[in-house]
């Protein structure tokens, strides 16, 4: 789906990420998960911001061949969320007035660049 | 488990508006608009013509341990597999939890978020279709 080449911006010094989708295009599907639960479009415009603190963390997994290097962050969303057929709309509040039970921040490698990674560590 | 907080979009108690379900957001470094239906044939793997090789689709590469689907098996933890795209390299945020008020456009005052409202953007590089591609993807 379209995302403008502005869709994600950093701060300068990198440790904070805004998203910001607009239309998007999602579905209704109030009898999911039911395998015939029918589905009718929606829109969702989105801003998301994430900020690390200064807590680094670090997860990796040699067998799955992952590492994740980041920091943990704090996370806030607001977004407003149409439904055509049943005329409904739904925005939530302010960014400020979000919140978000876990979220990290930083940098990924995994599968061929995993191996790559470690040739060179 | 069901925490105190109201579960998801409530109205009336009649519908959910599940906002987690297809939303993979993609978007090509070069600016290039797309829409959702190209991204998706875009990437698909071409026929070859006049037996020339295949290099399979330029479609990100599933976790090989979770459906392809993204991470809905799997919510954002600590020592878990964050990204939804295997043979990648690059910058990750995700988070889990989000939850807050809203309302909608009859005046109703709604609460939405479960634990596991998922948002997350993926930007660098991937390997598919035999050569690296450069995106940027956002998973709500």
């Amino acid at each position: 789906m379209p995302v403008p080449s502005s869709g994600l911006t950093f701060s300068s010094d990198d440790k904070t990420a805004t998203v910001q989708v607009s239309h998007a295009p999602i579905i209704d599907q109030p009898r999911w998960p039911a395998m015939d639960a029918e589905s009718t479009p929606a829109f969702l415009d989105f801003k998301l911001v994430f900020k690390a603190t200064d807590e680094p963390v670090e997860y990796e997994n040699a067998v799955q061949q992952y590492r994740f290097e980041g920091f943990k962050a704090n996370a806030q969303l607001e977004a407003t969320i149409r439904v055509p057929s049943i005329d409904f709309t739904f925005k939530t509040d302010p960014l400020e007035a979000s919140k978000c039970d876990f979220a990290v921040m930083g940098n990924e490698v995994n599968g061929k660049y995993y191996e790559v990674a470690q040739s060179t560590r | 488990m069901r925490s105190d907080r109201v579960l998801g979009f409530e109205v009336n108690r009649r519908r959910w508006l599940r906002l987690s379900v297809s939303s993979l957001l993609g978007m090509k470094l070069t600016g290039r608009l797309l829409n959702a239906q190209s991204v998706a044939q875009s990437c698909a793997p071409s026929v070859p013509q006049n037996h020339e090789p295949s290099n399979g689709g330029a479609c990100p590469y599933p976790i090989p341990w979770l459906d392809k689907n993204g991470n809905h098996n799997q919510p954002a933890m600590p020592n878990v597999e964050l990204s939804s795209i295997y043979h990648f390299k690059g910058k990750l945020a995700r988070g889990n939890g989000f939850h807050g008020m809203g309302t909608d456009n009859k005046g109703n005052r709604l609460a939405w978020g479960t634990p596991t409202t998922d948002y997350s953007y993926m930007a660098g590089e991937y390997w598919a279709a035999r050569r690296a591609n450069q995106a940027i993807f956002a998973h709500t």
